[in-house]
């Protein structure tokens, strides 16, 4: 077994399902093998909710402490955030935003993809 | 190698806005996938979208289906799933 790179990508509301925090378990779990699998967590479509900065995390703080130790930060899709009126300064100090064309391009570049 | 973005639906107006950027993509429709809303692929048209010939007829779906959208049985499927990188949002 080899190292992969390993793209999640979350298209959920935040709240009301499991989606958002089930993933995020996911994929510290991928992170924790032996084969130290790397990933990317893209948040896209009303799955950038999530990246809101008064967002109540008690359900997922564990798993997205231990991507801040590891300086992951939650990828946040531009014109996702655009269409929902949702600017920068309402987000998370541990989100990074990129455009379209980037999510397009970790997609495509991943050994795999994970929905959630 | 191609890219076979696997669809179902509740993925698929996030998934069909990335595969319509990718210009080395392929789409499959699997399961409740073959209700999606394709208007996003409509920058795309050369691009190949099939559905599982199973879920089309299950839900009704053969004579409204959007013609760009092939069906296959799941032999090509797995044809398909061998043949190419997969992209998962089913």
């Amino acid at each position: 077994m080899a190292t992969k790179h390993v793209v999640f990508t979350f298209n959920h509301l935040p709240y009301g399902t499991v989606y958002y925090a089930e993933g995020l378990r996911a994929a510290v779990g991928v992170t924790s093998g032996i084969d130290e699998h790397t990933v990317d967590l893209v948040y896209l479509g009303d799955g950038v909710h999530f990246a809101v900065k008064d967002l109540d995390r008690t359900d997922s703080a564990r798993y997205l402490a231990t991507f801040a130790k590891q300086g992951v930060k939650l990828k946040v899709e531009k014109e996702s955030l655009a269409a929902r009126n949702i600017s920068a300064a309402d987000l998370a100090d541990d989100t990074e935003i990129i455009s379209h064309a980037d999510a397009v391009d970790l997609i495509k570049r991943a050994d795999l993809t994970i929905a959630f | 190698m191609s890219n076979l973005y696997l669809i179902d639906q509740p993925f698929a107006s996030n998934a069909l806005a990335i595969a319509a950027d990718d210009s080395d993509a392929l789409v499959v429709l699997i399961q409740d996938g073959v209700y999606a809303d394709l208007t996003p692929l409509a920058k795309q048209n050369r691009l190949p979208v099939y559905g599982v010939a199973k879920d089309i007829e299950r839900r009704g779906l053969g004579k409204r289906l959007e013609k760009t959208v092939q069906p296959i049985g799941f032999d090509k499927l797995v044809d398909l799933i061998i043949d190419h990188k997969v992209i998962n949002f089913a």
